[in-house]
């Protein structure tokens, strides 16, 4: 009986990955999303949102158009270490700051034509993450802009992306 | 496996997994505060304006969210030394709970849904025990965990299956390429195509097959080494060292489950 009762358990598992049932979406269902794990990681390849940005310094006159950097990848590198194994913050901050971009690509595919991105969250903690990131690398920019690019990779590399949204200048100050 | 030891070490492992936890945690509290990246007052608007809303004001106010953390280090001290009592397990539960909303849902992904399973069964078990027998509500506890971790492999095998891009090989070049630590130097052995692909074949099938660690303490130990190496390699390439650590978390009750023979 019990060995009857595991196979339907794990045929049941099975049979979710072939048919697929509507998404019940939520305020709290996403914040509690911990308590139905799917249990899949790295399941699937194909396009990536990424974030790039670029930053201005302040105009010498008001009238004078912004002068821009060139856009800058804004993705998480970091030197490995063993000793990361018991107390990695830096490494897992990172990562949780390209899950963010993934939640804002993942909030604009979602919203519907006549909203407003800025308003979401997502949106606005990407912006925050955009105008640190930028004063890290250009201590006097006083102007931000970001891009999600969708971007696809093969095992040789890159293969193409798509600009999936353009920020409104960032006041980064 | 006992269930009386496999108890006592699911308690020290996980309080291990969330001492580690709380100390990068405190760690990166600067971006949690008002002026930080993820500070509360833009995040407050995920949650619908309400009662609720007020009291998570309270509770992740910068000075508040530092004591909590606080806490969290002597009672886990004390889950480690002395074991878990209903107070204790409810308190990090709730505070594990707390953590996964002041981080949209998930931290660390994976790791935070785990430890939430490994918390779920340790209240679980205080619980049924208020009303009888503690052995039978210990092994409830630990198949719960057992069965969530034994179904975590199994899920992710057979997802990574049904995919032609983990069939060939292609898709763990390209998670490793993607990875923190990547990208993966022009001549690693790992860009080599029929690695990857034994490589992706191999934690497919040891995935896919993880219910038949329930057959045997052996094979549940076998099983269980294998995970150790896997989420070690996983830790070594991606960064996601908590996932070790959680997972580890869940092997005393696969090894207690097995040691059962239910099925024989």
């Amino acid at each position: 009986m019990i060995e009857a009762l595991f196979l339907l358990y794990f045929l049941v598992l099975l049979a979710t990955l072939v048919f697929k049932s509507r998404i019940v979406t939520g305020p709290w269902l996403f914040l509690l999303r911990a308590f139905f794990p799917n249990w899949k990681f790295f399941h699937a390849t194909g396009n990536v949102p990424h974030l790039y940005a670029r930053w201005a310094l302040p105009p010498e006159a008001p009238s004078d158009l912004l002068q821009w950097s060139d856009w800058v990848h804004v993705f998480p590198r970091r030197p490995r270490r063993l000793l990361h194994l018991f107390h990695n913050a830096d490494t897992n901050l990172a990562l949780v700051q390209q899950n963010l971009v993934e939640h804002l690509a993942a909030d604009l595919n979602h919203m519907t034509a006549d909203a407003d991105a800025r308003a979401l969250v997502s949106y606005q903690l990407v912006s925050r993450l955009v105008c640190q990131s930028l004063q890290a690398q250009q201590a006097d920019c006083t102007h931000g802009q970001f891009e999600v690019r969708m971007v696809l990779d093969g095992p040789m590399g890159f293969i193409q992306e798509d600009t999936m949204m353009r920020s409104p200048v960032l006041a980064c100050r | 496996m006992p269930v009386s030891s496999a108890v006592r070490a699911t308690e020290v492992l996980l309080a291990l997994s969330m001492l580690l936890q709380t100390l990068e945690y405190l760690r990166m509290r600067q971006a949690l505060t008002v002026q930080g990246l993820w500070a509360w007052p833009v995040q407050r608007a995920d949650i619908p304006a309400g009662p609720v809303q007020k009291l998570l004001d309270l509770l992740f106010a910068d000075r508040a969210m530092h004591g909590h953390l606080l806490l969290r280090l002597p009672v886990l001290l004390l889950l480690a030394w002395h074991g878990s009592d209903l107070a204790l397990a409810v308190f990090l539960f709730a505070s594990h709970v707390l953590m996964l909303i002041r981080w949209r849902g998930a931290f660390n992904g994976g790791s935070d849904f785990m430890t939430l399973v490994v918390l779920t069964g340790l209240v679980s078990a205080q619980l049924v025990q208020l009303g009888g027998d503690p052995d039978l509500a210990w092994r409830a506890g630990l198949w719960y965990i057992c069965l969530q971790s034994i179904t975590s492999y199994f899920m992710s095998g057979w997802v990574k299956l049904m995919q032609p891009e983990w069939r060939n090989g292609h898709a763990m070049t390209i998670f490793l390429n993607a990875a923190i630590y990547g990208p993966l130097s022009a001549s690693s052995f790992l860009r080599r195509p029929w690695l990857a692909r034994l490589g992706a074949w191999a934690f497919i099938g040891w995935e896919c097959a993880a219910p038949l660690a329930l057959l045997h303490p052996l094979v549940a130990l076998v099983f269980c080494t294998i995970a150790l190496l896997f989420h070690f390699l996983v830790f070594w390439f991606f960064g996601l060292n908590r996932f070790f650590w959680a997972w580890l978390a869940t092997f005393p009750a696969i090894l207690a489950c097995s040691a059962q023979r239910v099925f024989w």
